[in-house]
C-alpha cells in the first residue's frame, strides 16, 4: 500500500466541506495533506444522489448555500473557477397560507416590500428599515461573529455598548441576548403572517423561534435572507471543486478509509490508525467529525482528561431534526395561491403550514414529545425552477422537509422505518392540497428519508442533527462545543477541531475550517496568504 | 471566469475518457473534460441504493484488467486510492439439492480449480488445467491485442477474414481451428462433459455482455469469456467508484481541467472540422486541436454532430450499429444481515466465499433457457442471478457486521418492455429471486434482507446513456469488434470529421473496464498531433 507509507504533514479526518477547505488551504500552503473519509463519497452533507430515478438529482442534505459572497473561502480557494456554478433565485422564498394568500421574498427588496405591504404597510416599512440597517453592519457582523474564533457574548454586548450602537440602531440592542426570535418579531412587527415568514426563515436555519437568547444573532441571519444560492448540478459539485483544489495543490482525498483511532504518543497526536494501518501525521491531525466521535471513539480514553470527557458527554444536539421526501415529477407544481401572488410559483423555498408564531411553538413542543402531526407543516424546495439540469428535460425534482423528532414516542429512532411511508404520503398530500396539479400524473415517484436514515448515512449528524450541535445560547460562541475546546485547539498537542461541532455551527459557511486554519497558522508560524477578515 | 479554449476537449467522463485525459495531461496537452452527470466515472459507479452505508456497484464490479491496464501502472493508481482485493475462489455455483458446488479459482490457483472439477469429472479437470495454463501463458499477447489500436481495414485491398486471428488463437490453445466458427456453447459442450460445469460456463460466457452463446462464429469469444477472464477478477476496495476517484486524481495531478454537470449538446463544426463543443447551459469550450468523444456512437454522431454532416456511408453504418445484445443487465442490490450460507457448502465451504456466486440454476439447461429468454424479449421465468457480497472481504462496504449483495440478472434490452412493465419487474422480481435463493441458501429469508433495489435496463439507458441498457455501448459480436468497431471507417479512433475522435466503449476493444479505448485513442492522437508518446514503457511492448 504505497499510498500512506510516507505519512503526511497534516491528516484531516472527514471529507466534509469544513475538513476539505482546511486541507485545501494547508495544501496550498505547501503542506502534504491527506483527507481521510469513511464514506464512499467526499463531501459529507454536500451529498447529491439519484434516489428516485436516474437523472433526477436530489440534494439529500445541504441544499441552501447562503454564504456565497460572504464567506472568504470561495475566493481564497477560487472555487467558482473550479467548476462551481451558483444561481441566485430571484424569488427566494415564500409562504402559502390556508386562505389562499401568499407572501414572497425577492432578491429585489422593493418587490419584497410590495408583498409585505399587502399584509401590513407598517410591517413592510419596518422591514425595509431593518433591511437597510442590517446592510450597514452585515459585513462587520459576519466578520466578527463567523469568520473569527468565537468571542464571548459578554464582550460582544460590551462592545455594542461602547460603540454606542444602541443609540444609533433601531433594532440592535444588548437586550437581544436574552430574548427569542419570536420576542424580537413580536416587538417590531404586527402581522402574524409576516412574523411567520421571518420566523420560518430562522427556523430552517435551525434557529428555533422560541429559544431565549437567539435573537442576538438574528440580524446576521436576516441579512442573508436574500442570499440563498442554489449550486447548479447538485450541491455535490462544491465537493468536487474542493477536491480539485486539494489535488491540484498536491493534497489527497481518500474516501472509504475510515479512521479507527487518533494515535497519541506523549501527549502529542502523531497519526491515525485505519484498516490500512498506521498513517503518520508529521505536524498535526485535524478532526472535522463531531466532538463525541473524536473524543469518545477515536481517542483512547487514557488520553482524555476526566474533565474533558465529562464536558464532551454533556454536549447537546438539536431536539428537532428533519424528515425529507424527495420527489421526481413530470413538471413544475402550480399553486392555487398564484391567483393572489403569481410570483409564488417561482419561489424556490416555500413555507406551507406555519401561519403564526404560535404554530412554531406548537410544532417544536410536539416534536419534543416524539409525536407526528396528522397534517404536517412543510418546507418545500423545487430546485428545477432555477436549475433545469437537475432533472430530465421538462421534468422536475422536489424536496419536502418537515421538522421531526429523531426518535418516535412509540419505538424510538428505528421506528421510523415503519412510519416513513405513511408519514411521507401525508407530507405529499399536504403539498398537493395547496397545488392545482399535484396528482399521480405529476408525481412519478417519491422516496422518504427519515431522521434515522440521515444519522446512519452521515454519522456526524448525531441524532439527525444537521447542525452537529444544538443552536442554543449555551451551545454557541465560547461554549461550542465545550468551553475548553471552543478555540479549535484540544488538550492534545497537534490535534485540532475543524468541523461543525465548532463555532459557528453547521451549514455551508466553511467558517469552522477557516477559523481552525487561523489558529493552526498561529501555532505553526505559517505565512497567512489568505484574506484576513 | 470560466476558460473557454483548450488544445483538446473531451466529451464524457467515463473511465475511458478519464484515461485519455490523464495521458494527454501527462503529455503536456491543455485538455478539458466535460461530464454530463454530477459524478465522474460513468459506470465505474458505486451508490448506496438500498440503505445508508451499503455500497452497491450497480454497473461494473469485476475488475478483470487491472493487472494488465497501462493506466493503472503508469499513474500508480493504487497510490491514489485504488486498492484491490483478489479473492481466491473467483466464481462458485451452488445447487439447491446441496450437491457439490462448482468453483473456479484464481489464475494462479489452477490446481484448486482442477480439484474442484475432478469431484465431477477428471476429464474436465484435465481440460481446464491444459487450457487455463495456456490462457495464462498467452495473457501478454491478449493484453497486446487490447492495448494496441487495430489495423485499419481497407476494403479496397485484400478482404480481411475476421476469423483469421481466432483460428490462430485456437491453434495456440491446442484446439482445432474449426472451433473459431462454432458457437461458444459448442466449444463448451465439446470440451467439458459435466452438466454442472457446463452450467457454470454457460453463465460465465454471458457476463461480458456478448452475443448469444448459441450463435455460430462466436468461438473466439469462448476463449475470452471462459478461459481468459475467470481467474482475473479483482475487487476495488471501497467499491468500484474508488477506481474512478483515483483516475480523477490522476487527471487533476496532470493538469486536466474537469467539469461535471456539463452536458454537451453539440459539436461545433467550422468548415467541416470539429473545433469545439457547446454544453446545455450554452457554454462553449473550443478545441484548438481535437474534440474527443467518450460517449456512445449514436449520441456522438446523430445527437451532437447531426447526420447532415455525415457521409452516406457513415450514416448507414452508424444508424445500423447494434446497441444492445439481446440480453442486458438488470442489477439487484440487497442490504443483508447475514451473508448467504449455501447447502452446497457442506461439500466445500469455499462456495460461501466465492466472490461471484451464481445462484438459481440447477442444471445447464436452466442457464440456456435463462439466456434464451432475453433473445425473445422475455424476462427469464427462472429468477436466477450472479451475485457478489463484497463485504465478506471489504468491511468498509457495509455497516458493521452487515453485508452488501449486488448482482446481475440478464434481462431483454430496454425497448423490449414498456415503462409500466419495467416498473412491474422492478417491484416484483427481487422477491421472486429471494424465494428461489432460499432453496439454495436457507438463511436467505425475507427477514435477512434489510432493504433491496432493482436497477433495470431502462434505468441503465436513462442513467448512463447506454442505449438499450447495453453496458458494452454496442453489441460485442464479431461484426462489431476489433477494426470493425464501431465500423471499419472509424476503427482507428479517428472519424471522417477532421478533428473529431472517439475514445469510448464503441471503439476497440469495447465495453468493460479495460481503459483500452481511451489508451488507444491517446496513441492515435500522439500520431496525429505529435504529442510526446508518454504511453511508452520499458515494462511492456504496447
Amino acid at each position: 500500500m504505497g499510498m500512506f507509507e510516507n505519512g503526511f504533514d497534516a491528516i484531516v479526518i472527514g471529507a466534509g466541506h469544513n475538513g476539505m477547505s482546511l486541507a485545501a488551504y494547508l495544501a496550498k500552503s505547501g503542506w502534504s495533506v491527506a483527507v481521510l473519509e469513511r464514506r464512499t463519497e467526499e463531501g459529507g452533507g454536500l451529498n447529491t444522489e439519484e434516489v428516485t430515478e436516474p437523472n433526477f438529482l436530489h440534494n439529500l442534505h445541504s441544499n441552501y448555500h447562503s454564504l456565497v459572497g460572504l464567506s472568504p473561502v470561495y475566493d481564497d480557494l477560487e472555487l467558482l473557477d473550479n467548476g462551481v456554478d451558483y444561481v441566485l433565485p430571484d424569488v427566494q422564498m415564500g409562504s402559502i397560507f390556508a386562505d389562499g394568500t401568499a407572501l414572497t421574498i425577492h432578491t429585489d427588496m422593493r418587490k419584497t416590500y410590495d408583498s409585505f405591504a399587502r399584509f401590513s404597510k407598517k410591517d413592510a416599512d419596518t422591514w425595509m428599515r431593518l433591511w437597510d440597517e442590517v446592510g450597514g453592519y452585515m459585513d462587520l457582523m459576519v466578520r466578527t461573529l463567523m469568520f473569527a474564533p468565537p468571542i464571548k457574548l459578554n464582550d460582544l454586548t460590551r462592545a455594542l455598548a461602547s460603540w454606542g450602537v444602541e443609540e444609533r440602531s433601531e433594532f440592535l440592542t444588548a437586550r437581544l441576548r436574552s430574548i427569542s426570535v419570536a420576542d424580537f418579531l413580536d416587538k417590531h412587527f404586527e402581522n402574524d403572517r409576516i412574523k411567520a415568514m421571518l420566523a420560518f426563515h430562522a427556523a430552517i436555519c435551525a434557529y428555533q423561534p422560541h429559544i431565549k437568547g437567539l435573537a442576538v444573532t438574528l440580524p446576521v441571519l436576516l441579512g442573508k435572507i436574500a442570499n440563498w444560492h442554489l449550486c447548479k448540478g447538485g450541491s455535490h459539485r462544491l465537493a468536487h471543486a474542493l477536491m480539485r483544489v486539494i489535488v491540484k495543490a498536491g493534497g489527497r482525498v481518500f474516501p472509504q478509509v475510515p479512521v479507527e483511532e487518533i494515535v497519541v504518543e506523549n501527549g502529542q497526536a502523531v497519526g491515525v490508525r485505519t484498516p490500512d494501518g498506521f498513517i503518520r501525521a508529521h505536524k498535526l491531525v485535524a478532526s472535522s467529525v463531531d466532538v463525541n466521535q473524536t473524543f469518545e471513539k477515536l481517542l483512547k480514553r487514557e488520553h482524555v482528561a476526566d474533565s474533558t470527557a465529562a464536558a464532551v458527554a454533556e454536549v447537546q444536539y438539536q431536539d428537532a431534526t428533519l424528515f425529507n421526501v424527495h420527489l421526481a415529477m413530470n413538471g413544475l407544481p402550480r399553486y392555487k395561491a398564484a391567483s393572489f401572488d403569481p410570483d409564488i410559483e417561482r419561489a424556490w423555498i416555500l413555507n406551507i403550514g406555519f401561519e403564526s408564531l404560535a404554530d412554531f411553538k406548537d410544532e417544536f413542543d410536539r416534536i419534543r414529545t416524539g409525536q407526528l402531526p396528522a397534517s404536517p407543516r412543510l418546507n418545500v424546495a423545487v430546485n428545477s425552477l432555477y436549475d433545469p439540469t437537475d432533472a430530465p428535460e421538462g421534468k422536475a425534482t422536489g424536496l419536502i422537509r418537515v421538522f421531526a423528532p429523531f426518535g418516535l414516542a412509540d419505538g424510538g429512532p428505528e421506528a421510523w422505518r415503519g412510519a416513513a411511508k405513511d408519514f411521507g404520503r401525508r407530507c405529499v398530500e399536504r403539498w398537493a392540497s395547496v397545488c392545482t396539479n399535484m396528482n399521480d400524473d405529476l408525481i412519478r415517484m417519491w422516496v422518504a428519508e427519515t431522521p434515522y436514515d440521515i444519522s446512519q448515512k452521515i454519522i456526524n449528524y448525531r441524532f439527525g442533527d444537521w447542525m452537529v450541535g444544538r443552536i442554543h445560547p449555551k451551545s454557541l460562541l465560547e461554549h461550542r462545543p465545550t468551553d475548553e475546546l471552543a478555540q479549535y485547539r484540544t488538550p492534545i498537542k497537534g490535534l485540532y477541531m475543524c468541523g461543525a461541532s465548532q463555532h459557528p455551527h453547521g451549514y455551508i459557511t466553511f467558517a469552522p475550517g477557516y477559523n481552525c486554519l487561523g489558529i493552526i497558522a498561529d501555532d505553526y508560524g505559517m505565512d497567512k496568504w489568505w484574506q484576513h477578515i | 471566469m470560466e476558460r473557454s479554449e483548450f488544445d483538446v476537449v473531451i466529451i464524457g467522463g467515463g473511465h475511458n475518457a478519464l484515461t485519455c485525459a490523464a495521458y494527454l495531461g501527462k503529455a503536456g496537452v491543455d485538455v478539458c473534460i466535460l461530464e454530463g452527470r454530477h459524478e465522474w466515472g460513468g459506470a465505474v459507479y458505486t451508490a448506496e441504493h438500498t440503505a445508508p452505508g451499503f455500497c452497491h456497484n450497480i454497473h461494473s464490479n469485476f475488475m478483470e484488467f487491472l493487472h494488465i491496464m497501462p493506466f493503472f501502472e503508469d499513474f500508480d493508481l493504487p497510490s491514489l486510492g485504488a486498492r484491490t482485493i483478489f479473492p481466491e475462489a473467483q466464481a462458485g455455483m451452488p445447487f439447491a439439492d446441496g450437491r457439490p458446488p462448482v468453483i473456479i479459482y484464481r489464475n494462479d490457483m489452477i490446481e484448486r480449480t482442477c480439484k474442484n472439477f475432478a469431484v465431477y469429472s477428471q476429464h474436465d479437470a484435465d481440460t481446464w488445467r491444459a487450457l487455463k495454463t495456456q490462457a495464462n501463458n498467452l495473457e501478454p499477447l491478449f493484453a497486446m491485442g487490447l492495448y494496441t489500436p487495430p489495423a485499419l481495414i481497407d476494403f479496397n485491398g485484400p478482404l480481411p477474414n475476421p476469423h483469421e486471428g481466432t483460428m490462430m488463437m485456437m491453434k495456440m490453445f491446442g484446439l482445432d481451428p474449426e472451433l473459431a466458427f462454432k458457437s461458444i456453447r459448442d466449444c463448451i459442450d465439446e470440451l467439458f462433459e459435466t452438466d454442472e460445469i457446463r452450467a457454470m460456463f454457460y453463465r460465465v460466457a454471458v457476463e461480458f455482455c456478448g452475443p448469444p452463446i448459441e450463435w455460430p462464429g462466436t468461438g473466439g469469444l469462448f476463449l475470452f469469456s471462459c478461459l481468459i477472464m475467470p481467474g482475473c477478477w479483482r475487487m476495488m476496495v471501497g467499491g468500484s467508484h474508488r477506481l474512478n476517484g483515483a483516475m480523477v486524481t490522476a487527471c487533476l495531478k496532470n493538469g486536466v481541467t474537469m467539469r461535471e454537470a456539463s452536458r454537451v449538446k453539440k459539436v461545433i463544426l467550422e468548415g467541416g472540422k470539429a473545433v469545439g463543443v457547446e454544453t446545455v447551459d450554452g457554454h462553449k469550450y473550443m478545441a484548438r486541436q481535437a474534440v474527443v468523444s467518450g460517449i456512445g456512437l449514436k449520441d456522438t454522431f446523430l445527437d451532437l454532430v447531426g447526420e447532415t454532416h455525415l457521409s452516406d456511408y457513415a450514416q448507414r453504418r452508424i444508424k445500423n450499429y447494434k446497441d444492445g445484445p439481446d440480453q442486458v443487465l438488470g442489477s439487484v442490490a440487497m442490504a443483508l444481515h447475514e451473508a448467504p450460507h449455501y447447502k452446497s457448502a457442506a461439500h466445500d465451504p469455499d462456495v460461501d466465499k466465492a466472490w461471484y456466486q451464481i445462484v438459481g440454476y440447477d442444471c445447464a439447461k436452466d442457464v440456456l433457457d435463462y439466456n434464451r429468454a432475453g433473445h425473445i424479449d422475455r424476462i427469464p421465468d427462472l429468477p436466477a442471478a450472479g451475485v457478489w457480497i463484497n463485504s465478506i472481504w471489504d468491511k468498509t462496504q457495509a455497516p458493521d457486521g452487515k453485508h452488501n449483495l449486488t448482482g446481475w440478472y440478464f434481462f431483454p434490452r430496454a425497448s423490449a418492455l414498456n415503462e409500466a412493465q419495467w416498473d412491474d419487474v422492478k417491484a416484483t422480481y427481487n422477491a421472486r429471486f429471494l424465494s428461489l435463493y432460499e432453496k439454495f441458501a436457507p438463511n436467505m429469508t425475507p427477514s435477512n434482507v434489510i432493504a433491496d433495489y432493482l436497477h433495470t435496463p431502462l434505468d441503465q439507458e436513462r442513467g448512463m446513456r447506454m442505449r438499450e441498457g447495453d453496458f458494452g455501448h454496442g453489441a460485442m459480436s464479431i461484426d462489431q469488434l476489433v477494426g470493425m468497431r464501431p465500423y471499419a471507417g472509424a476503427g482507428r479512433y479517428s472519424t471522417e470529421i477532421p478533428g473529431l475522435y472517439l475514445c469510448g466503449s464503441c471503439t476497440h476493444p469495447g465495453g468493460g473496464v479495460t481503459a483500452a479505448p481511451g489508451y488507444n485513442a491517446f496513441k492515435i492522437l500522439c500520431e496525429d498531433f505529435g504529442y510526446p508518446e508518454v504511453w511508452r514503457s520499458n515494462t511492456r511492448p504496447y
